[in-house]
């Protein structure tokens, strides 16, 4: 099946194997997480009757352990030849060990197996948990985060950048800073469109039938539903879901829709079983080696920008290590030798020059630098929006609405 | 002799303790912690609080009665069309295999060889609009240009047909193995023809197999989830794929643990009308 993915003539035998095929394989196993995710459930009882008795304590310790727990998620740091050359980097600089794990799969699984031991206010084992900005807010709101101390943090002041700072989900990045960020939009084939997507309301066009995807992720499919009836997500009501709710169980009901997708959509685009779809800028743009035809729009009605951010867990051990690191990533040549390889969007605006430089000895590292999927446009930035932070008694009304549409 | 085996001994009592602690732990204790979360009211965050809350069995089977009936039915579809597949083949093997009877046996075998996900991925590649199969028969203008077999009711039937037939063959297979071919003669002796022979010999000395088999086909088919994960579209969600979600993504794990009782019930009302009408004394003794 690889054969489809060699990126060898672009990329030389830097990337041993392809993050998205990688990134397939790992959704295989999803069957295995979802059974431990399954036992995690049966120990949740009531645990945790408000979040704000977890009182923020201070920080374990003030100095470094020379230990680093990291929880990431599948392909999402710089590979080569069996090595991570960025952790590696980092152990050489500070002396500190890093044990890197890639067992997040998703946000709500990886929550799964968390909260029992944040919510009874014990330590896990993570220093550093990677999770994406409404699953930040969600945590921050149960007390289960570390205050970051930004004294400790000079890179990050100097060098992310300004749509990074302050963000609605963590004011003053007061627990998190940004590790890479993504665009929901569209992704789409022109030859099997018979024509240009620019609007989200393409994707309810009737002779498309059975060929578009939407996403099975609750936040990404109503934001954009709500963006087409030209309603600020932010701000959206119970009224304004039901609406959005009924115009995805008519576009469901008229056929349109082929199937609701996690990871696995961007297989069937790249196969031609969808024509258009719901999809996420990193993917598509890996997908364009594999099918140059292939197009990514944010549309007109405007996309989502999601981070994924790094955090600290509640009594961590090792928390000053971990500032270290986050420090460390916000190198720009450290942040260019990341995305270079991750090819998701870098909150390090000046990792762009650096990989224009890297490429004019390899072409591949020009086409990385170019793509406004890695590096938006400021047009493109202007038209993005973040999630809603949603309170658990939304998430519940949401989520039941959601399924009415994607379990048909 | 006789005396030694009637004076009691711990000895067979120790020997199943490993087995009876093992069920006990990893599944009676689960099963009555799910059992009372399926009546816990709350939500993650503020975490769950036993209240007696009955409501979450009319609420998720209001709400999701399509996805049960529909699994039902396809365990159905699927125990029947199994069956109808793997008598002829597991009777040809128990008859007329010879020799080569562990072969053919080997080669129903052969697919769990690889992990079922794998195959039903292959299946995906080979059935997708644009595949080698649909794509050339696309081109030859045989089918339709918008013709699909993914995502279609069809592609979840055939696989679960397909990756629960061995389920049913095997048990197929034993009992119609071990009948005495001698009571054919006998039957014959007794002037039946083929098909009364067939009937009144083979058929109901092959039930037993016929009732394992549509057991193990039919309680993993109804509960399952990949193959309309992986084959399905909109209107082949499963109750499996929902009771997935609740648990996984929702985190609504008293909804998630309802939903579960719920459908194992009805799995149990099943198997035992089907016991009943089969007659399982006989069968089992």
């Amino acid at each position: 099946m690889s054969d489809r993915y060699d990126l060898s003539a672009i990329a030389g035998d830097r990337r041993d194997i392809s993050r998205r095929e990688l990134l397939r394989r790992a959704g295989i196993g999803a069957g295995a997480v979802s059974m431990s995710a399954f036992l995690a459930a049966c120990g949740v009882g009531g645990s945790n009757e408000t979040g704000d008795q977890n009182q923020d304590d201070g920080l374990t310790t003030t100095k470094e352990n020379g230990e680093l727990n990291f929880a990431n998620w599948p392909l999402y740091i710089d590979r080569a030849k069996g090595r991570r050359p960025t952790l590696d980097d980092f152990t050489k600089a500070s002396g500190i060990q890093v044990n890197y794990k890639e067992n997040i799969q998703d946000n709500e699984t990886f929550f799964g197996t968390i909260q029992e031991p944040l919510a009874n206010d014990q330590a896990i084992e993570w220093d550093i948990v990677v999770l994406t900005d409404w699953m930040i807010a969600r945590m921050i709101r149960l007390g289960y985060l570390e205050e970051l101390d930004h004294s400790l943090l000079p890179n990050f002041e100097a060098h992310a950048g300004q749509i990074y700072k302050d963000p609605v989900y963590d004011p003053s990045n007061a627990h998190s800073v940004p590790w890479q960020s993504g665009i929901t939009g569209i992704g789409y084939d022109p030859k099997l469109t018979g024509g240009e997507i620019t609007s989200f309301n393409q994707l309810f066009d009737p002779s498309l039938e059975g060929k578009v995807g939407m996403f099975k992720e609750m936040r990404d499919t109503f934001t954009l539903t709500l963006l087409s009836l030209d309603i600020d997500p932010q701000e959206a009501s119970i009224a304004d879901i039901e609406a959005a709710t009924e115009k995805l169980i008519e576009q469901r009901e008229q056929g349109i829709v082929r199937q609701y997708y996690g990871n696995e959509y961007a297989d069937a685009l790249l196969r031609g079983d969808l024509a258009a779809t719901m999809a996420w800028s990193g993917d598509v743009f890996q997908l364009q080696f594999d099918n140059p035809d292939l197009r990514f729009v944010v549309p007109d009605e405007g996309g989502v920008l999601w981070v994924d951010n790094m955090a600290i867990p509640q009594n961590a051990a090792n928390p000053i290590d971990a500032h270290t690191f986050m420090d460390f990533v916000y190198d720009p040549e450290i942040a260019a030798q990341i995305t270079g390889w991750v090819n998701y969007i870098c909150p390090v605006p000046e990792a762009q020059d650096l990989l224009l430089k890297q490429g004019e000895k390899d072409s591949y590292y020009k086409t990385v630098a170019e793509s406004p999927l890695v590096f938006p446009t400021p047009e493109m930035e202007a038209n993005l929006h973040g999630y809603k932070d949603l309170t658990a008694d939304e998430e519940e009304q949401w989520q039941d609405l959601f399924q009415s549409v994607i379990q048909g | 002799m006789a005396r030694r085996s009637r004076r009691w001994s711990p000895v067979p009592y120790l020997l199943t303790l490993p087995g009876a602690l093992w069920l006990t732990v990893f599944f009676i204790v689960p099963m009555f912690t799910m059992f009372s979360v399926s009546f816990q009211e709350g939500n993650f965050e503020e975490g769950f609080v036993f209240t007696g809350y009955w409501q979450n069995y009319t609420n998720v089977l209001t709400r999701y009665d399509t996805q049960l009936f529909r699994s039902l039915a396809y365990g159905l579809i699927v125990t029947l069309v199994t069956l109808c597949l793997s008598y002829p083949m597991a009777y040809w093997i128990a008859r007329r295999g010879g020799k080569n009877k562990n072969l053919f046996l080997l080669l129903i075998l052969l697919p769990f060889f690889t992990p079922f996900i794998i195959r039903t991925l292959a299946w995906k590649q080979l059935l997708g609009d644009n595949s080698i199969i649909l794509g050339t028969l696309k081109g030859w203008n045989l089918l339709p240009e918008s013709y699909q077999v993914l995502a279609t009711s069809t592609a979840v039937l055939s696989g679960l047909i397909y990756n629960f037939l061995p389920f049913m063959a095997l048990p197929l297979y034993v009992a119609l193995e071990r009948m005495d071919p001698s009571l054919l003669d006998a039957a014959t002796d007794l002037y039946s023809n083929r098909r009364q022979a067939f009937l009144r010999v083979t058929l109901p000395l092959s039930l037993p197999g016929v009732f394992a088999g549509s057991l193990l086909t039919f309680i993993p088919a109804v509960g399952d989830f990949i193959n309309a994960d992986l084959l399905g579209g909109v209107n082949t969600v499963m109750i499996g794929n929902v009771i997935q979600r609740e648990f996984v993504t929702n985190l609504d794990y008293p909804e998630g643990a309802a939903l579960s009782f719920l459908l194992m019930g009805m799995i149990v009302i099943g198997v035992f009308l089907y016991a009943r009408v089969l007659g399982t004394e006989e069968l089992t003794g």
